[in-house]
């Protein structure tokens, strides 16, 4: 059953991480990252820019944290106390769509924390992160050339948000409104940390905190290279949760080896399922057997395969009874002689 | 006790290179506070070039000279000339070489100006100078030097190349926040880019900003100034883009971290939450984090706290992804060494 069900998972949901990641058919208009301090989205987004530069598309990173653009990015926008309006404009004169015939051409626009942007001060009380995000996706001119464009947001789900005031209290948190709208949302997680919380909770621990979570005095960040007891693991871990256009809903586990262990111009998929991971789900011994093994001894005491046979030949007592040949009749002990047996005279009679 | 190196050589990969335009985030908690490390970052970027400066080697040319300006927020140049010379490092001296700048957060932050010429007499009192006996820690409240405004005549960014030693030699700029909002912050942006375009005489200077404790700026200016995590963030930036390289320190003592509420509509402080918003948000800008507290299991005698240094959230290039994750133990002597071990040794 598990089985069954776990390679059709494997051939579904890896075409579909697959899709998302090379931006195929736009499979995801908008997708959000939610990481943390202990498993920063930035080498997602590095997996994300290099899989662009791959498959040729323009590539745009909004930057409210980044200080120097990173390699393999063609636009580097700059938000350091921009207006959103002033963002949205800067972004869609940063790419000009080749040709007004040919296909599209596709379009990725990162936005590396979009935290700063909710909790500025000298917001807007007229701006919408909806249509601030939608105005990416679809171009307020609609005479344009089409741009398929993918919009990819990280957001750091350990940052307060801002303060409720008297005229936010009633408007959703910025959180509720960005997994509202988003049609792929990824938590990252760090791959050491969900080991050690599995192995904890395959002894039933409490699975053990990291960073922020452990509310320690003096401790942010809780992340460090070999945590005890989980060896060299490394990677992050992708939980996705993808809106089919049908409204169904697909949840799957993936793991992202680290950078350094494929090369940048990798075709190949290089994520995989957690399940099948060897650190999270060593291999069930194949010799799962050895438990029930004949103990030792000078006596065979294994059946031959003419034993066996004839041994399920044999029709137990209880099953003769009910054919129902007349009361009296069960229980009798039935025996076909076999050509081995010698007839006892002074046996009971048969 | 035998004395302690100035740099403690577990320390030394960390302390002496920073990749260009990198964030190095530090924080500190009450009982273990990061005077020391500063200190020691100052002096991983300037004993070398004052080395060289001493057998001759100053104006070699196509060596990198390292410059630090230090802007502190929490504490007096007294405070860290005196703690500096405990280290060998005459601050002053370097402050008249153009290889070093401080740059004064502390005495005049909130002080109308003065007008020019209302000079007034040059006594220090009730600014004791720092215990030398004691650890680095901070100082008891009410003691704090520079807050008297005897020492608040010295002409801005002159007089440092001519010499000689006059009421406060070495403070290249005194900030004052006057204003409000993103103004405020400007001014006070514009003032240490224009100290750190001073120092950086050679275009190839690699300068490093060492920004002492702004989260005290934040925590007094706050929501009526319009000043919140974000435009402190952005102030940081700033800073980073007109330096080589920034070394930032914050305090992460729990209550300003863990009151403020990530999801729930539970009530918090403004001094909380945006504590909390600042401290994570540079967290995930940095590129490593070195975090000191004290030991969980309480005091002991030969061990003074914990320093976790990790790496943060930020973009890195591939060499800077090298930085090891470590968590190390360090001891602050009673002269004012410190001795650096991994739990277990000694």
């Amino acid at each position: 059953m598990a089985p069954i069900n776990l390679s059709h998972r494997r051939t579904h949901n890896l075409l579909l991480i697959s899709k998302l990641l090379n931006l195929r058919d736009t499979a995801s208009p908008f997708t959000l990252l939610l990481d943390s301090l202990e498993q920063p989205a930035t080498p997602l987004l590095k997996e994300y820019i290099r899989r662009a530069k791959l498959s040729k598309v323009h590539v745009t990173l909004i930057s409210f944290e980044t200080l120097r653009k990173p390699d393999g990015v063609d636009a580097f926008i700059s938000a350091r106390r921009k207006s959103p309006a002033d963002i949205m404009s800067e972004v869609a004169s940063a790419h000009q769509p080749a040709k007004i015939t040919g296909p599209p051409q596709r379009r990725l626009i990162l936005i590396d924390a979009i935290n700063p942007l909710l909790s500025s001060k000298k917001q807007d009380p007229t701006f919408q992160l909806a249509s601030f995000l939608g105005s990416f996706i679809t171009p307020r001119d609609p005479s344009a050339p089409k741009a398929d464009a993918s919009l990819v947001v990280a957001y750091h789900s350990d940052t307060p948000g801002p303060i409720q005031t008297q005229q936010t209290v009633y408007k959703p948190a910025h959180l509720s409104i960005l997994t509202y709208l988003a049609t792929s949302i990824i938590t990252l997680h760090s791959f050491s940390h969900i080991l050690a919380q599995k192995a904890a909770r395959d002894r039933s621990l409490a699975p053990p905190v990291f960073g922020l979570e452990e509310e320690q005095d003096g401790v942010i960040l809780g992340r460090l290279d070999r945590l005890s007891g989980t060896g060299a693991a490394e990677g992050i871990v992708l939980e996705l949760e993808h809106r089919r256009k049908s409204g169904r809903g697909v949840l799957e586990w993936y793991i992202l080896p680290p950078a350094s262990r494929y090369s940048a111009a990798c075709v190949k998929e290089v994520v995989s399922l957690l399940d099948d991971n060897v650190l999270y789900n060593p291999p069930v011994e194949l010799d799962a057997g050895a438990g029930d093994e004949e103990p030792t001894s000078t006596f065979e005491l294994g059946l031959t395969e003419r034993q066996r046979r004839d041994r399920e030949g044999v029709v137990l007592p209880y099953f003769d009874a009910q054919y129902g040949d007349g009361p009296g009749e069960g229980g009798r002990i039935l025996y076909d002689m076999g050509e081995e047996d010698d007839f006892d005279e002074e046996e009971d009679e048969i | 006790m035998p004395s302690q190196p100035p740099l403690p050589p577990l320390l030394a990969p960390y302390l002496s290179t920073q990749p260009e335009s990198s964030l190095t985030l530090v924080s500190s908690i009450l009982g273990a506070t990061s005077n020391w490390l500063i200190l020691r970052f100052l002096h991983a970027a300037l004993s070398n070039s004052s080395n060289n400066a001493f057998i001759g080697l100053e104006d070699s040319p196509d060596s990198k000279k390292k410059k630090v300006v230090l802007v502190s927020f929490l504490r007096g140049w007294e405070f860290w000339k005196a703690e500096a010379k405990r280290l060998g490092l005459d601050l002053t001296r370097l402050a008249g070489k153009q290889q070093f700048a401080y740059v004064d957060g502390l005495s005049e932050l909130f002080t109308t100006p003065k007008p020019a010429g209302n000079t007034l007499p040059t006594l220090s009192a009730g600014s004791p100078a720092p215990a030398r006996t004691t650890l680095p820690l901070r100082y008891q409240p009410g003691t704090l030097p520079g807050r008297s405004p005897a020492q608040a005549n010295n002409p801005i960014g002159q007089g440092n190349a001519s010499g000689p030693i006059n009421s406060e030699p070495g403070v290249a700029k005194k900030l004052n926040f006057a204003g409000q909002g993103l103004t405020a912050l400007d001014a006070l942006e514009r003032d240490i880019s224009t100290v750190i375009a001073k120092l950086k005489t050679a275009e190839d200077d690699e300068v490093l900003l060492i920004i002492d404790q702004p989260d005290f700026l934040l925590a007094s200016t706050g929501p009526s100034y319009a000043i919140g995590a974000t435009e402190m963030m952005d102030w940081a930036t700033g800073l980073q883009q007109a330096a080589h390289a920034t070394v930032l320190t914050l305090a992460a003592d729990s209550p300003l971290l863990h009151n403020a509420p990530v999801a729930s509509n539970q009530m918090s402080t403004p001094v909380e939450s945006e504590h909390a918003v600042f401290a994570i948000g540079l967290a995930h800008r940095a590129q490593s984090v070195m975090q000191l507290r004290t030991l969980e299991t309480g005091a002991a005698r030969d061990v003074s706290g914990v320093l976790r240094i990790s790496r943060g959230g930020g973009w890195s290039t591939g060499a800077e992804e090298n930085l090891e994750e470590k968590e190390l133990l360090f001891y602050i002597q009673r002269d004012g060494g410190v001795r650096v071990f991994g739990r277990g040794e000694s």
